[in-house]
């Protein structure tokens, strides 16, 4: 499975998904004009990923300091994913990290922890 | 327009503390040289953190719902849409507050005020509640987004979301004049 790396840019996060040694990475912002286009194919690659493993360790790292309302669903979709690998016998760790004064990001991963219980979900406070 | 009349426009947006304003046809680069361009005069201002994202959030939603909604696209795909409306911020009583106004097709007015509506009775606490509801439904027909901007709007909004619907100056119009707006 190849590794898939595209650079940030104003409206997309940098995605840095290192299958080969399971550590993926989302870090920026993401706001783009077509949040299905963008989020779509990254969505595909990591469920043909996720498919091949058994008892892997994966550690996801999410770095998103604003996202809009049309990436949320998708990001959603992402995380179902990993928490579908876990229970099928995975162990993922999501490192959430969010500026410390952000309770909208933060709320947010508080939501995913609670819709998807299988993910070792961790949060991290940025400190300015 | 003469001269004149560009200086009472000015003077009515400075009086009215317009921090920006836009007016024409909206597109995905427009809007995020715009967002930059906000960034930039909210690092200028005392405004805390927490004021300046989620006033970010509100010029994004309302700006992309311009470029995927208005009802007067100049392209005819839906990738590299633009479309026309107008958006300002501008600042009063110590609150930044965003207005968008663009034009909707007549048939989609009913619709809009059913999800509007409700939103300026809801405290933050059942906006955020309804939020979380939404986020795990599946998306709605029509929508290029989660169904989740209006929401997203009013999430991040200081006091109940305001919005009209103007008719068009022409006789048989098939378009209506929706104005949004938001105080952070």
């Amino acid at each position: 499975m190849q590794n898939v790396y595209l650079a940030a840019t104003a409206a997309t996060p940098e995605v840095d998904f290192r299958f080969d040694t399971h550590s993926l990475s989302l870090k920026g912002e993401s706001y783009p004009e077509n949040a299905q286009a963008f989020y779509g194919p990254l969505l595909e690659m990591t469920a043909r990923y996720l498919a091949g493993l058994d008892h892997a360790r994966i550690v996801v790292d999410v770095q998103l300091a604003y996202f809009n309302s049309s990436s949320t669903k998708l990001l959603m979709s992402l995380f179902e994913l990993f928490n579908d690998a876990a229970v099928k016998g995975n162990y993922v760790t999501l490192n959430w990290h969010y500026d410390e004064d952000d309770d909208t990001i933060l709320e947010f991963g508080e939501e995913i922890a609670d819709d998807y219980p299988a993910l070792d979900f961790v949060a991290h406070a940025l400190v300015a | 327009m003469g001269l004149i009349a560009f200086h009472r426009f000015q003077d009515l947006a400075r009086e009215e503390n317009v921090v920006f304003y836009y007016t024409g046809y909206f597109s995905q680069a427009m809007v995020t040289a715009m967002g930059d361009a906000l960034r930039r005069r909210l690092d200028r201002s005392d405004a805390a953190n927490v004021t300046r994202r989620k006033l970010f959030s509100v010029f994004m939603e309302m700006a992309q719902n311009v470029v995927h909604y208005s009802a007067d696209p100049l392209t005819e795909a839906d990738d590299g849409e633009i479309r026309r409306g107008a958006l300002w911020v501008g600042e009063r009583d110590g609150h930044f507050y965003v207005v968008c106004a663009n034009p909707v097709e007549n048939d989609k007015v009913a619709r809009m005020k059913e999800k509007l509506e409700p939103l300026r009775s809801m405290t933050n606490a059942d906006i955020k509640a309804l939020y979380k509801e939404k986020l795990r439904a599946d998306g709605e027909a029509g929508s290029k987004g989660a169904g989740l901007g209006f929401l997203t709007v009013a999430r991040d909004a200081c006091e109940p979301i305001e919005f009209d619907f103007v008719d068009e100056p022409d006789e048989g119009s098939t378009t209506t004049l929706f104005y949004l707006k938001a105080s952070i």
